[in-house]
Parts: structure tokens; sequence; C-alpha cells
């Protein structure tokens, strides 16, 4: 027993200390109206920062329209989860690995967010997106996609974003497939079972920890979403990629309003977190 | 309906659907390859072509264009972050000569009796060359791109290394899940995934700079700054993901103890059983860690964005500040793009039979 706390505690030791120490410590400052990381004077405001939600006007314009905005850009993202990642991965899984088209589904994975956001603005900038020019040029659209409107940001950003997490998705539902035993399936292709019936009854069901691993990844991958919407100039010139992750940087970093922004991560992401550990354990109680 | 007219019927039909199938599933193969290929190809494409082209559509690398005699030295210093520096250098203009922003290259070879071929040879390939000139010889708040590299790599090895020792130790430590306490420690890392980097960074933020002493302006300056922000950045880097846990807790579970009771019969320390025995064991999860980690250390932003001095940056963080400086710039930008992504891009296509095999292995355990 001493052994194995030997060998467990050094990472045990940095794990606790940069993840669950920080969060205890932020409680405290969560009362206080601290502005930024070395104000020399913090005075303590009761819980305004967490009435602010529901109080403030001026917190409500900035962080109503984050909301929508992400939720939006959640549900969205969630939907290419399987437009992508599923959709390839039963493809993969009735033709047959095949390693080559792996590799190129995956290469997006080793490009940054950041990049993928630069690929984004390259691509559908209004006058200047390759994109943009050459569907023009072959006469698919009459009018250029424009990167830096609501609804281009809305619609572009979980397109690249899921884009880029294809090879991550088709991964966890390829491993989730090939763990299905194959008796099951010929046995209802023996009964007749069309492919329709075979995916709902057999493939499904037998799915649902990777359903379940996709899911909480995605929601709580994209609730964070940030380096993508840096490149899309969310930090300064574009307010439609203002997310709340964002809104969350900014108060801590630009705007001087730290303990309110501290005060909004904590409200925004700790149902978030139940809903996560939630879902952990559901998968857990399907996997054995 | 007769058995035997039935079957033949439906392998006809069976096979006359699979070859559907193929054909259909190879033509989106194709058709999605093409559309992930796409963008890398139009991104390098972009980094050669001149910001004043970028309103045409360009699908293969612009022509070279001389640069104009009629052209403003002001003009391509704003717009091409020419470096009057260097020009004067190759035209042996002294460095005290002062050229007006207006001035014409015309000009300039007349005033100075240079012959225009001497002008029309440094330009040779300006418009071309000049966004991976200005980004690959360039400094940027103290730093270059070769520097910011550097870190990079340094910071990416480190830590992938240090992760890999302490995530086997772990595993180790919780092999089998059998006592209590070692179950409580394996949720206390599965936590790991469900709580979102972006509520912990201010806080953590917080606490490593009032530990380490590293805010702005504080005291420590110097190479030790650069040392402990850079050493911050791999401590977050190897802290433990629910991942690295899961990958190594399940691999060493499924070694069957016997073998460490003998090795501990025969005199081994622990140690010593995880040095000699169990590591060359642990090829395959160490390989599926290495892939999967890889590229989020390697990609890395928000951290090093906030953690490091402009002038102890990482890619990520410079090719922003690179962005910034030359916003008007789209040549340097997508160059800055590009030089950040292939180092990656590289290392993947040379080793992506390990990356593909990794990720399956990693995805069956997580």
């Amino acid at each position: 027993m001493l052994r194995d706390w030997a060998f467990i505690l050094p990472q045990l030791s940095i794990f606790v200390a940069l993840t669950i120490v920080p969060l205890i410590l932020a409680i405290p400052y969560l009362f206080t109206d601290i502005a930024q990381f070395n104000d020399p004077q913090i005075n303590g405001v009761g819980l305004r920062n967490f009435l602010a939600l529901f109080t403030d006007k001026s917190v409500q314009a900035d962080y109503l329209p984050a909301l929508r905005r992400t939720l939006v850009f959640v549900f969205l993202n969630y939907t290419t989860v399987y437009i992508f990642g599923l959709t390839l991965a039963l493809m993969m899984y009735e033709v047959g690995f095949r390693g080559g088209f792996f590799t190129i589904v995956y290469l997006p994975l080793m490009v940054s967010g950041l990049a993928v956001g630069y690929m984004a603005v390259m691509l559908f900038a209004r006058e200047t997106g390759t994109a943009n020019l050459l569907l023009m040029e072959l006469g698919v659209i009459k009018e250029p996609f424009n990167i830096y409107s609501a609804k281009g940001t809305a619609f572009i950003l979980p397109l690249l974003v899921g884009w880029r997490y294809a090879g991550y998705n088709m991964a966890i539902f390829l491993s989730g497939l090939l763990a299905i035993p194959s008796e099951t399936i010929e046995a209802s292709i023996v009964d007749g079972a069309s492919y329709w019936q075979r995916l709902w009854r057999v493939y499904f069901p037998q799915m649902m920890p990777a359903f379940i691993m996709a899911t909480t990844m995605c929601l709580i991958g994209s609730f964070t979403v940030f380096d993508e919407l840096v490149a899309m100039g969310a930090l300064y010139v574009n307010p439609e990629a203002k997310l709340l992750s964002v809104l969350f940087f900014t108060y801590g970093f630009q705007v001087e309003r730290l303990g309110m922004g501290m005060t909004l991560a904590m409200e925004t992401f700790l149902p978030l977190i139940l809903v996560g550990i939630a879902l952990q354990r559901l998968q857990r109680r399907l996997q054995y | 309906m007769p058995a035997m007219s039935f079957v033949p019927n439906s392998l006809f039909r069976g096979r006359a659907r699979k070859v559907a199938v193929r054909v259909v599933a190879s033509a989106v193969m194709v058709v999605y390859s093409i559309l992930t290929v796409f963008p890398f190809y139009a991104l390098i494409i972009r980094s050669f072509v001149p910001t004043k082209e970028s309103t045409k559509l360009h699908l293969w690398l612009p022509k070279t264009q001389e640069v104009s005699m009629e052209a403003e030295v002001g003009n391509l210093a704003v717009f091409y972050n020419l470096d009057l520096r260097d020009l004067k250098d190759a035209l042996g203009i002294p460095q005290t000569e002062f050229i007006m922003a207006r001035t014409r290259l015309r000009e300039i070879a007349a005033k100075y009796e240079l012959p225009e071929d001497r002008i029309r040879a440094f330009f040779a390939g300006f418009y071309r060359y000049n966004g991976w000139k200005t980004l690959l010889a360039g400094r940027l708040y103290g730093t270059s791109f070769w520097g910011a590299l550097l870190r990079t790599l340094a910071i990416t090895v480190c830590s992938l290394a240090l992760l890999i020792l302490l995530s086997i130790m772990t595993g180790y430590g919780l092999a089998g899940l059998r006592r209590r306490y070692q179950m409580t420690v394996y949720n206390i890392y599965l936590l790991q995934m469900v709580i979102p980097g972006m509520l912990i960074l201010l806080p953590q933020y917080m606490l490593v700079q009032a530990f380490l002493r590293l805010f702005p302006g504080y005291e420590v300056e110097g190479p030790t700054r650069t040392v402990l922000q850079m050493l911050s950045l791999v401590l977050i880097n190897v802290k433990g993901t629910a991942l690295s846990v899961m990958i190594f807790t399940s691999a060493i579970s499924s070694i069957p103890q016997d073998i460490e009771h003998s090795a501990m019969i025969d005199g081994a320390s622990s140690l010593q059983y995880l040095r000699h025995i169990l590591l060359p064991l642990l090829k395959v999860p160490i390989a599926s860690l290495v892939v999967i980690m890889l590229p989020l250390i390697y990609n890395q932003f928000l951290e090093p964005y906030v953690y490091l001095d402009p002038k102890n940056s990482t890619l990520l963080p410079f090719t922003q500040s690179v962005v910034g400086q030359f916003s008007t710039n789209f040549q340097v930008i997508y160059s800055a793009i590009v030089a950040s992504t292939l180092p990656m891009v590289l290392v993947y296509l040379i080793f992506r039979q390990f990356f593909v095999e990794g990720v399956m292995a990693g995805a069956v355990k997580g």
C-alpha cells in the first residue's frame, strides 16, 4: 500500500495542485470585486457576482448573446459528430478498414485550432476567401459566404471544427462497432434484417458506450472552444465570434473583471460538470 | 416461397448490392479526401499570393512579377514589409542616407547612379516570397520564428517524456484497482475529462503566478524567468489526464501478477521491475499516449499565450503576434500558419502507421 502511494503521488500531487486546488482557492475570490491578477485592493461584495447574471444589465448584455451563440455552436457541432464521425465510421466498417483513408480523415487533428480558424478565414472571407472565389467561379453560389457575419460564423465554425475532429470521432465509433460480437450481426443478417433495422436494433444499442463517450467529449469541448475563435478575431474585431469562453477570458485578462469572470465561469460550467459526471457513470455501467 | 429459389436470388442481390455499396463508398472517400486536402493546398498557395491579388482566385503559384521601377519604397515597406536597411545594404547606399517614403525606385537608381538591373536583382521574387522571407528572417517582440519553434520542441519533448514516466508510475500504483483508495484516485483523474479547461484557467494562472512569482513585472527576471515560465507549461502538460491514467492502468492490470511476483522473488526492486520488465511490455500503450498527446501539446495555444512573455512565446502565440503585427499582409500571416503547422503534419505523415494503430488502441480504452 505504501508502495502504491509512492508511485501514485508524484503525478497526483501535480494534478491536484493544478486542477483541484485552483478551483478551491478560487472560491473566496468569487465574493470579491478583484479586478485583475495583481489587484492591490480587493473588497468583499457578497453575492453580487452570483446575482449579476439576473440583475446587472451590463453583464447580461455580455453574457446572454454569448450564451446564445455558444448553445447554437454546441448544437451544430454535436450534429457534426454524427455527420462526419458516425457516417465515416459506418462506411469504414462496411467496406473494411482503409489505413490510407483513415490517415486523411485524421489529418486535420494535427492542425491547431488556431490554424483551423485561420483556414476558415482563408476559405470564407467575403472578398478574399479561396473557397468563395472558387465556388463563384464554378457558378455554385451567387453570393459569397462571409465568415464575419452572424450566420457565417454560426455555420462555418461548427463545420470546420467538426471536420477537424472527424478522425477522432470516427475512431471512437469505429472501435465501438468493432467491439460488437460478429455473431449478433450474422444472426440478424440470416434473419433477414434490412441494413436500417440492423443499424437501430443491433449496432446502435451495442455502441452505447461509444455514443456516450463522443457526447461527453463534444459537450465539454464545444463549451470551451477558444483557439478557433481567436483566429476568427473574437478578441478584437469580430463580436459574432464572442462565445462564452472568450467572454471569461476577456473578463480575466482584458477588461479587469476577474472576480465576475470566474463567478460566471463557475455558474456556467458547474451544471456541465455534473452532466459530464453523470454521463461517465452511465458509460461505465454500460461497459461492465 | 420454396427455399431453393430464394437462396440464389438473395445471393445475387447481395452481390450486386455489395458492389454498389463499394462504389458509393469509394466515391465518398475520394470526395472527402479532396475536401480535406484542399484547405492545406489552398493555404500553401495563398502563402505565395501577394495581398493585392488576394481577391483573385489562385489555384497555382502566382506568376513571378517584377517590381515596377515606379513603385514607391514607402508602399513596399508598408504592404510588403520591405526593410529599408536591407535595401540600402544590398545597393551599397550608406545607412545614414535618408530615403523618403514617396521615393520611386527609378529615382533611387538615378540619385545613387545605380544600374536598374541591380535593383531588379534585389527584388527578384519579391512579391512571391516576401511572406516567407518576412516570417523566417524577421524578429518580433524580441524573438524569431526559429526561437519559437525551438521552445515549442523543447516543451513538447520534455512534457511527453515526463508525462510517460509519471503516467506509467500512476498506472503501476493503480493497477488492478482492487483497493478503495485506488478507485478514489482513478475517479479523481476521470474528473479531468469533464472539468473544462476554461474554468480552471483563471484560478490556475493566479496560483501558478503567485507560486512561481511570475507576475509580469515581478522581481524574477532574465533567464530564470524564461525557464520558470516554460516549466509552468511543462507542469500543466504532465499533470496527467483521464486518458493517460486509463491507458496505463488497464495495460498494467492486464500483465499477469505472477511475473511481478517472480521478479520480486529473484530480488528485483519495484523500480527494477518497472524499468526492465514492465517498460518493454508497455510499448503499445506508450505509443498510444504519444500519438494522442503529441498534437495536443504541440498545438497548445491558450496556456502559452497566457503564461509566456511575448519574447518567450512558442509557435502559436508567435503566430498570433505575427497576425497582429502584419494584419494587412495576408502573405506573412498564411506563411506563419503553414510554417507552424508543417512540422506536426510531417511527423504525422512519416509515422502515420503508428498514429492509426495508436489512436485505434487508445479509442478502445476510452
